[in-house]
């Protein structure tokens, strides 16, 4: 049973005792620190893609006309796929993942966890009718079917202007729910996390759509609004993340600056900046030569999401272990 | 530690409520408490080891240990030398049995997604073992960092005031267990004013006494109180307590709003990126 707890205190060898306990009690933890690995990080990572997908599947919709179907068709789709391992992904992260469904017991508005579960399942029922009317007009199903014919009159238009609410909620969300902590990092940066993390769910999914549209290259117009969309994204992008590495500060920040969470930030930063700087010089490019620039981009633009989610998670674990953290934000009272 | 001097020795606790009040300056540090409370929740043990800096070798409140009592040795000051005075009625060891707070408004409650904890009649904070789901978000939600998730059962656990002793009338395992009366359990308020009553006895005695767990200090930023509070003779970072925390939950409501509005943002830009696509079409 002796590795149930694994005992780690902190004080460098060789130093004494009482430089530990001045400002904390043998540099020890003040708060437990989130369980939330990998799973986790593949979870944001993903439900930003489908939540960024439907939100860009229903504005090609509704205003694309016929030369943005593509657009429609791939984000629609991708928004279903991309949400399917979401709830696995969650299940596999319970302590004990066969009471899953006592999610389900009760709706609490001041837990951004509960809401997300319900958030979650109206994503997934919006995404599999917009999926299924794709599909349907697509002709996967045949065309002659009674219950095709019947798919087929679901409204298009009201689908996908009811997709964008649970699509904007579910991209959002995980960045409330961490914020709504005592992890120092994620506790200071509560207000930036969420907008943090839509900028970086639209700019991945526009990244991901174009990336696959891309060799299918008929269709200019609807790619040129793809790359504008990622690169307002990304701008947003961009800006959050120098204002929450500005608003961390030197002591919070800490997780930010150093170890291996340090160096992904430090990556998340360069990737989404460079990403941005190659869809600016692609504006400024004749059209020929754009193609070889968005290309990069987009692939930069999704590394710098996947680094900003690992960050954040990983960096949380590194904030909660850190007393001098804790108490530079239980502190603040001067 | 200079809160607004009308929040000391305040709570928003209900009148009905039942905590404890853990005087240090009583505490002799013989751990007592904390063998009871694994008694009577038949807790399994942790780490059986040394830490090598304090008679402390618990560490840590845990899944499996819900009582905790840190010792803090004050060998040295800021150069390093070693004391020559003692302060009136005080050693240089500081000894403060930790436990859960039981909140009055309380982070890992508001954070449970599936409602496993509860507050009880007793206005304690409760777990309930058959609901809970080892979701794991109570663990990061406490300002205190209370619960853990056990690897025996994937489960949060902490401490549940005894509930099952309450229920029969008798006090908590650990309040029973303690010799001096360190540990003393009853009403908040009552307790409340024992505690003021103590903390100015105390500081005319000399000692720089002080309530934590009021809404001065301890039961900060919308957490309204703590019904399991302390009387401390030294700063709570000391003792490994934040001194202002903050109801995690206040930030839910903001952190939505400036979400919502960048999604409105977001969601303008990318029309207007479409409309363009829309337009060129017609045109």
């Amino acid at each position: 049973m002796a590795e149930l707890r694994s005992w780690r205190h902190r004080r460098a060898p060789g130093e004494p005792i009482g430089a530990a306990t001045r400002e904390s009690y043998y540099g020890l933890p003040v708060i437990h620190g989130p369980h939330w690995h990998w799973p986790i990080v593949f979870y944001f990572l993903l439900g930003g893609l489908a939540g960024g997908s439907a939100v860009l599947a229903a504005a090609a919709r509704l205003l694309g006309g016929r030369s943005a179907r593509p657009v429609v068709r791939a984000g629609r789709y991708l928004a279903f796929l991309a949400i399917l391992p979401g709830p696995l992904l969650l299940i596999v992260d319970l302590g004990r993942p066969e009471r899953f469904h006592h999610m389900l017991r009760v709706i609490k508005l001041r837990s951004p966890m509960s809401l997300g579960v319900w958030g979650l399942i109206a994503f997934s029922l919006s995404a599999f009718l917009n999926a299924l009317r794709q599909a349907v007009d697509d002709g996967f199903f045949g065309r002659s079917h009674r219950l095709v014919r019947g798919f087929q009159q679901l409204p298009d238009r009201a689908l996908a202007i009811a997709s964008t609410v649970p699509a904007f909620f579910l991209a959002g969300y995980t960045g409330v729910l961490l914020g709504a902590t005592a992890v120092p990092l994620w506790a200071r940066n509560a207000l930036l996390l969420g907008p943090l993390f839509l900028c970086s769910a639209l700019s991945s999914a526009a990244a991901t759509l174009s990336l696959l549209l891309t060799r299918r290259s008929q269709n200019d117009r609807a790619e040129q609004a793809l790359a504008q969309v990622e690169f307002l994204a990304l701008t947003g992008e961009v800006a959050l993340l120098e204002a929450v590495h500005r608003k961390s500060g030197p002591v919070i920040g800490r997780p930010l600056r150093h170890g291996a969470e340090g160096r992904a930030f430090a990556g998340a930063r360069a990737t989404t900046a460079a990403a941005l700087a190659l869809h600016g010089l692609a504006l400024l490019l004749p059209r020929r030569w754009r193609q070889r620039l968005e290309l990069p981009a987009s692939i930069l633009a999704l590394a710098g999401a996947f680094l900003l989610r690992a960050t954040m998670v990983f960096g949380g674990h590194r904030s909660a272990d850190d007393p001098a953290a804790t108490f530079a934000l239980t502190r603040s009272d001067e | 530690m200079k809160g607004p001097a009308a929040l000391e020795g305040t709570t928003r606790a209900r009148l009905g409520a039942f905590g404890f009040l853990t005087d240090t300056t009583l505490c002799i540090g013989c751990k007592a408490c904390e063998v009871a409370c694994k008694q009577w929740n038949q807790l399994p043990m942790d780490d059986f080891g040394f830490t090598g800096m304090s008679y402390d070798n618990t560490g840590d409140l845990g899944a499996t240990t819900w009582r905790h009592v840190a010792f803090i040795e004050r060998i040295s000051d800021r150069e390093g030398r070693r004391p020559t005075t003692l302060a009136p009625f005080q050693s240089n060891w500081l000894m403060l049995s930790d436990v859960c707070k039981h909140c009055v408004h309380a982070g890992c409650m508001e954070a449970c997604p599936t409602g496993a904890i509860i507050r009880t009649e007793f206005d304690t904070v409760v777990i309930q073992q058959d609901i809970c789901n080892g979701c794991g978000y109570c663990v990061p939600a406490c300002p205190f960092g209370v619960p853990a998730l056990s690897p025996l059962d994937g489960k949060a656990h902490k401490c549940t005031l005894c509930y099952d002793r309450l229920k029969d009338g008798l006090e908590p395992a650990c309040a029973k267990a303690c010799p001096t009366d360190a540990i003393q359990f009853g009403p908040v308020h009552a307790l409340m004013d024992r505690a003021r009553a103590r903390v100015s006895e105390l500081r005319t005695q000399g000692v720089e006494a002080r309530i934590y767990g009021d809404q001065a200090l301890g039961g900060t930023g919308g957490i309204g109180g703590l019904n399991a509070f302390f009387i401390l003779t030294a700063p709570p970072e000391v003792y490994n307590l934040p001194a202002k925390p903050e109801l995690p939950q206040r930030r839910v409501l903001p952190a939505f709003l400036t979400t919502a509005l960048a999604a409105l943002a977001l969601g303008i830009a990318t029309l207007f990126s479409f409309r363009r696509v829309g337009r060129m079409q017609h045109g």
